[in-house]
């Protein structure tokens, strides 16, 4: 056998690691293991000199095996990877240790972290004697593009694209394209007709001859992998067996159900309206009271779901300047009308928007504070000779009192909540989610559009809220990655994938109902289990299901997770 | 038989029941060829050497030594050592020697636990003086002594280098045989370390059930509790059956009887664990995806250390509970 010739690399992560692990100690103590030919630290690994020490040592010291300690193997193993296949080793003999995240990021006590930090190398340093180089695979492209999601982000998506000669399936749950944004009379801050942006979308799309659109269609599952998926697919009582190399989930948001939050007594009051249904009122030029009247007094409360413990943390980021927008349509419509905004913190980013706040404030609109952190406003009956119909309740946080504002209409600026069957979907294209239900993107900075599943990408308000810009950004930069493969023409698969050792197995098939994937069926002939590569991701289900051991999750052996776990918790140099 | 010189054997038990020196006798009328080809040299069982016989051999006298029995006491672990120095090919013989067996399942305990139990708290038990054994008694004709109770149980292995493992509780006889004569003939023996007589494959592939990917379990149950057709894998049936991960090589004997298997033969190569497999394994079969409708399900298992430990626990990567 090949003897074993370790290179390890401790980086400082600029202060990053350095100011609370003691790296120089760690790459002393490590040199000193068994096969550990050569140990250095230095200020950035990540870094171009830092990658050419490792290719210079590879070359130098005939190192086979290169363990790097330094940050989440999430932002910089493909950087290390490469720098070994650049070196002439296969890219599947590295292994890293995360001492940033998982070390000096987390903890306070310097001696503590460096030991920490030693047991995480040592473990990272033990598994990687146990690596196996493995083939790289590379497959063609499929330049269609399936787009889940008719809005504008979906729309957007396609259109990008189909321009460029690709061909786009484009799957719309509901009836109609357009999504949200149909729904909207104008856009903020230009106040210009929402219409406007998206008639001229629909319309290119269902024109489009590389477009296919499916309405009224869901996705249950998708197969294979980036290059090549697969799905089938029912619309309008007929099947359709697609194929596609890449997936740009756009599925969008949910409104928040105010009847959550019971002091706004919505659908009790009659009176008491969501954003959503006010924008229909104004889309049909007829905001009037249920009782056919015209609202005298109209106030807005907005972080209706939004900002809040109870309900969603997060801000929904375009209420406020709809709320705002809603004070200019109103004004308008409603000249004589009284016109409250019952805010808790105005957010008023992003371009113009500052300039449409201070336009709209002198407008004759009266700005009132709750506090988000004590009571909520109570919306309340007013008394039959009140002269308005409803009472608000709440401290006002400027002026420091309690108040009541009297309404005959308010309206709830309710959240954005990702999209209710957002799970499903995650599941059908084998993406996560985070806490709150939205996408989770690769890297939060640098790869915003992308996912941990390679082909897979999320872009407008299923990632998180936000408005229509931002949305068509996102859109057309998942569109842009997607075009870049599609120029490369072919993509390297992760070839981490299960495998069966037919002398093992026994034919117990526990294996078969795990696969999240169906990539295992069973060969009644040989009586074994059978991993199809092709459709297999790699996730290991199989392998720890596996009573025999006979499948093997590549990469991640039974022999490198247990050495990798002695190595942990060796008793070996624990003390600094 | 050939005009070979015989070899010389010897069988000994350590911790052991005594089934593994039985399924030596249970070579019935191949007694004959084993006799032809053997002189048994030490086996308490059976034949009146004493263990200043042994020690009297020259080191690797003893051609061929089958142990038996795990390693629970200093008595069990002196043998070991001095038969390892006496003989050529040390054989681990039975599921005791090879993974720890039956009384490695005291290693859920401690030798504290162990005589409390044994010598106090059991309901027949009446010790108001609370005596416990100990390695040494003085009396007045002199000092009387008892091997020392270790804490834990090892395998054989874990105390001397073993050249074979025979697996089983006990071994088929004709593995036995089979093996026996692969060494007296002078056949290619295979690697030091290997399992022998048993099969690489596990006890599914030589089960005749009907096996299906349904193995779907909404409530475990006992052997008892299931009216059984005799064909249906019993992992199927909601019973738990260790074949999977346990080697073939037994003929699927308890299958054959209508009793799941309960994983004497020890794993393939493959599964350095098999309690922790299995236990992977059927979890990954419960039917359901609620929490606590799984922990309901779960608990149905009656005695889940010593139903998936039950041969192995000394062998195990947890080994022994550490109290």
């Amino acid at each position: 056998m090949e003897e074993k010739r370790i290179g390890v690399y401790v980086c400082w992560c600029g202060t990053n690691i350095a100011k609370m692990v003691d790296v120089e100690a760690v790459a002393a103590k490590i040199a000193k293991l068994p096969n550990v030919v050569i140990a250095k630290d230095y200020k950035y690994m990540c870094s171009d000199p830092g990658q050419e020490m490792i290719v210079k040592d590879i070359k130098e010291h005939k190192l086979n095996r290169v363990v790097v300690s330094a940050c989440s193997p999430r932002i910089h193993e493909l950087t290390f990877r490469k720098a070994l296949e650049n070196a002439g080793l296969n890219q599947y003999m590295f292994e890293m240790a995360n001492i940033r995240e998982q070390v000096s990021w987390v903890h306070d006590n310097r001696e503590e972290a460096t030991i920490k930090a030693l047991d995480l190398v040592k473990g990272a340093v033990n598994r990687v004697n146990f690596h196996e180089a493995l083939d790289k695979r590379s497959v063609d492209i499929n330049p269609a593009t399936m787009v889940i999601g008719g809005g504008v982000t979906g729309l957007s998506a396609a259109l990008e694209l189909a321009d460029a000669g690709n061909k786009v399936y484009l799957v719309e749950k509901t009836g109609n394209l357009g999504g949200h944004v149909a729904n909207i009379d104008l856009t903020f801050p230009g106040l210009n007709s929402a219409a406007e942006v998206l008639e001229p979308l629909i319309y290119k799309v269902n024109n489009h001859p590389e477009v296919e659109v499916y309405l009224n269609t869901t996705i249950d599952e998708v197969f294979g992998y980036v290059g090549n998926f697969e799905s089938t697919i029912k619309s309008g009582g007929k099947e359709y067996e697609l194929k596609f190399g890449n997936i740009i989930v756009a599925t969008g948001l949910t409104p928040f159900d105010p009847g959550k939050i019971s002091s706004y007594n919505y659908e009790k009051l009659p009176d008491v309206i969501t954003s959503l249904e006010l924008e229909k009122m104004l889309k049909e030029g007829n905001v009037v009271k249920k009782d056919g009247s015209e609202p005298k007094k109209i106030a807005i409360i907005h972080c209706v779901g939004s900002r809040n413990a109870d309900y969603h943390e997060y801000c929904s980021r375009v209420c406020c300047l709809s709320a705002l927008k809603f004070s200019n349509q109103l004004r308008s419509a409603l000249p004589e009308t009284n016109l409250f905004q019952i805010y808790a913190d105005m957010r008023a980013f992003g371009k113009g928007c500052e300039e449409f706040y201070a336009s709209t404030s002198k407008k004759d609109v009266m700005f009132l504070m709750y506090d988000q952190q004590g009571d909520l406003p109570r919306i309340s009956k007013a008394e039959e000779d009140a002269g308005y119909e409803m009472g608000i309740e709440f401290y006002e946080k400027l002026s420091g009192e309690d108040i009541i504002v009297p309404a005959d209409m308010v309206v709830l600026m309710v959240a954005m909540e990702a999209h209710e069957e957002a799970k499903e979907v995650a599941h059908a294209v084998g993406i996560s989610l985070c806490g709150n239900e939205f996408y989770i993107e690769r890297h939060p900075k640098l790869d915003p559009v992308a996912t941990t599943t390679d082909g897979v990408y999320i872009a407008g308000t299923c990632q998180g809220p936000k408005d229509i810009p931002d949305s068509v950004s996102q859109a057309k930069a998942a569109a842009a990655r997607i075009l870049a493969s599609i120029a490369r023409g072919t993509v390297e698969v992760e070839v981490t994938t299960a495998v069966v050792n037919e002398d093992v197995c026994c034919g117990c098939q526990t294996c078969i109902k795990v696969c999240p994937y169906t990539a295992i069926s069973f060969d009644e002939e040989k009586n074994v289990s059978v991993v199809n590569e092709i459709l297999c991701k790699g996730c290991g289900t199989c392998g720890s299901a596996c009573p025999t051991g006979a499948i093997r999750a590549r990469h991640f052996t039974d022999e490198q997770i247990l050495s990798q776990i002695e190595g942990l918790f060796s008793k070996e140099m624990q003390e600094v | 038989m050939s005009q070979k010189p015989k070899i010389k054997m010897a069988v000994y038990w350590g911790a052991a029941c005594g089934g593994c020196c039985v399924s030596v006798l249970d070579v019935h009328e191949k007694l004959l060829d084993v006799v032809a080809a053997a002189d048994l040299v030490f086996w308490p069982i059976a034949l009146d050497f004493k263990y200043k016989d042994v020690e009297a051999m020259d080191d690797d006298y003893i051609d061929l030594t089958l142990y038996n029995g795990a390693i629970r006491n200093s008595e069990n672990e002196h043998i070991a050592k001095l038969l390892r120095k006496k003989t050529k090919i040390l054989v681990a013989y039975g599921s005791c020697a090879h993974m720890g067996g039956i009384p490695g399942l005291g290693n859920f305990s401690d030798r504290k636990g162990i005589f409390d139990r044994a010598y106090q708290t059991s309901e027949s038990t009446v010790n108001e003086e609370k005596t416990r054994p100990q390695t040494e008694t003085k009396m007045p004709e002199g000092t009387l002594t008892l091997p020392e109770f270790y804490n834990d149980v090892k395998t054989l292995d874990q105390v001397v280098d073993v050249d074979y493992y025979l697996p089983g509780c006990p071994p088929q006889t004709e593995r036995l045989v089979e093996v026996f004569m692969a060494i007296v003939t002078g056949a290619e023996l295979p690697p030091k370390g290997s399992v022998v007589g048993a099969l690489e494959k596990t006890l599914c592939d030589e089960c005749e059930r009907e096996k299906t990917d349904e193995k779907v379990i909404k409530e475990f149950k006992r052997p008892w509790e299931i009216e059984d057709d005799g064909k249906t894998c019993f992992l199927e049936q909601g019973v738990i059956c260790m074949g999977p991960a346990t080697r073939g090589g037994c003929g699927a004997r308890c299958i054959k009887g209508n009793a799941p298997c309960r994983g004497c033969y020890g794993p393939p190569s493959t599964a350095t664990d098999p309690g922790a497999k299995m236990m992977s394994a059927i979890a990954t079969m419960i039917d359901s995806d609620d929490p606590e409708e799984i922990e309901k399900i779960i608990d149905q298992v009656v005695d889940p250390a010593g139903t998936f430990y039950r041969f192995s626990l000394p062998s195990s990567i947890i080994r022994k509970t550490i109290v």
